[in-house]
């Protein structure tokens, strides 16, 4: 098959719609950078979503939870060696998405005889301030890109997830407190998963932080906190865990 | 994926613990201890390295921060105990981060004692002996007490029931924690935090007396010990001024 390029050509197009298909029971995941640091937020049903992968970085995702997981796993190592060889400050998103993950992901998403990751990513790394923050969208193929916004959102689709940033960037004020944001979040999570439009629907003044049926999970990469781990998992049960 | 970090690193070039070549001068003696107090454990230690006759530093900190929940104090060849302390912090977070729990404090104790015996070839050349105190809590029990072990620089374990100490300095303040958990009134197991942090530095003042390669405290210039408590809550380093204020109330 490979001898011939257009079945190659063939063949990863339809990895790309069998991808695209297998990621449709996927729901969103969110990243927002926020002075108090980068809220990762996501809605399961017993699967995690949200991960600490070292000490200023954190990953949010969705797809086929064995594939997250490789994915996880192999952020971790990279980071850990990188940060042990040389410094924890040399454990950048960059050279992690660039060297590491993302060829992983391209290599297995072109060997048509093997297994693709089912996977869409954000990767978040916290800096100094806000300005500093670093926010990647990682897809299933490799392909990625440094967001020029604060707000990144991974879904199924590319358009929808620019959309839905854009909304939840508009909804945010930066006075908002953590609750606030996570609970915009949510009100874009439940307009995505309902398949609706976001066009006219402007933000409740209200935010619900509880979905029936589902776990929300959250994790803050905490600028104030001065350890060097700075991911802290957020609990919406115990508001004493959410910074106001 | 298992979560060892250490079967990950000879996958991947990094310096080995105990090279070859001709034999330097170690770095060595030291005096660092922990013992028990009412709001937990007591880890101290000085801040001298020396070769030889020489002091080399006076600003080493010997009390490291594994994780949130252990330290280690090194005693012995700075090169091996630092290298030692930076694997295992990394090798802890590693786990932590990658199995999505934390390690027991089993495994933690183990993990040392599998860093010192990987050392025997340094430490049978006398290049490269280590012989820290591990001080740790077992996060899943809520009830938990912090623990101290003690090691020998072949990696034997063995838990402290009161006190530990290692380095040049030991002798004196084992000798006189022995005293005050036996005859002491209160015991050290007994002191609150303040009283047990002014005990620490009269203890590494006194070994100080009698050994050339402890560093000792000096109140008057702000000179004091390294000092942290563990207990279920985690670390909390005792800051400089703490102890002076600590200080200054103890004095008559």
């Amino acid at each position: 098959m490979t001898e011939e390029p257009y079945r190659w050509l063939e063949a990863i197009s339809n990895r790309r719609e069998y991808i695209r298909d297998q990621l449709k029971g996927g729901t969103p995941v969110f990243a927002v950078s926020r002075p108090e640091g980068i809220l990762l937020l996501g809605v399961g049903q017993g699967q995690s979503k949200v991960f600490e992968i070292y000490d200023r970085h954190g990953l949010a995702a969705l797809g086929h939870p064995v594939d997250i997981e490789k994915l996880r796993q192999g952020a971790i190592e990279a980071a850990h060696l990188e940060g042990f060889n040389r410094s924890a400050r040399d454990v950048t998103l960059r050279r992690l998405i660039s060297f590491s993950l993302s060829s992983m992901l391209k290599n297995a998403f072109e060997q048509v005889f093997a297994p693709p990751f089912i996977v869409e990513a954000i990767f978040a790394e916290l800096g100094e301030t806000e300005a500093q923050d670093t926010l990647v969208r990682l897809h299933y193929d490799g392909d990625h890109y440094y967001s020029s916004s604060r707000v990144v959102v991974a879904h199924r689709d590319g358009s929808t997830d620019a959309e839905a940033a854009e909304w939840v960037s508009k909804a945010l004020t930066p006075s908002d407190p953590l609750s606030r944001v996570a609970g915009i979040c949510l009100s874009a999570w439940q307009l995505l998963h309902d398949n609706k439009s976001f066009q006219g629907v402007t933000a409740p003044v209200e935010t619900q932080l509880q979905i029936p049926g589902r776990v929300i999970e959250a994790a803050l990469l905490d600028r104030q906190r001065p350890a060097p781990v700075h991911y802290r998992p957020l609990d919406f049960d115990r508001a004493t865990s959410i910074p106001k | 994926m298992t979560g060892d970090f250490l079967a990950l690193l000879p996958k991947n070039s990094f310096p080995s613990l105990s090279g070859e070549g001709r034999n330097p001068m170690p770095l060595e003696a030291t005096t660092v201890f922990a013992f028990h107090c009412a709001d937990g454990v007591i880890i101290g230690g000085d801040h001298r390295a020396t070769a030889g006759h020489t002091i080399f530093s006076d600003r080493t900190e010997k009390i490291l921060e594994l994780d949130s929940h252990s330290l280690i104090a090194i005693a012995g060849v700075p090169a091996m105990a630092f290298e030692m302390a930076r694997t295992l912090q990394t090798a802890f977070e590693f786990y932590r981060r990658s199995q999505l729990q934390t390690m027991s404090l089993p495994a933690k104790v183990r993990a040392l004692s599998r860093l010192l015996r990987e050392n025997l070839p340094a430490t049978l050349q006398g290049i490269g002996a280590v012989a820290p105190l591990f001080v740790g809590v077992e996060t899943s029990d809520p009830k938990a007490r912090p623990v101290i072990f003690f090691y020998d620089p072949l990696g034997a374990h063995f838990e402290a029931t009161a006190y530990a100490g290692s380095g040049s300095g030991m002798t004196t303040i084992k000798s006189l924690l022995h005293y005050l958990e036996n005859w002491g009134h209160p015991s050290p197991a007994e002191l609150p935090l303040d009283q047990a942090v002014v005990l620490a530095n009269r203890l590494l003042m006194t070994a100080a007396e009698f050994d050339a390669a402890t560093g000792g405290v000096h109140a008057d210039q702000k000179e004091f010990a390294t000092i942290k408590l563990l207990n279920s809550q985690g670390i909390r380093t005792i800051s400089i001024q703490e102890q002076a204020d600590f200080w200054k109330e103890a004095m008559p």
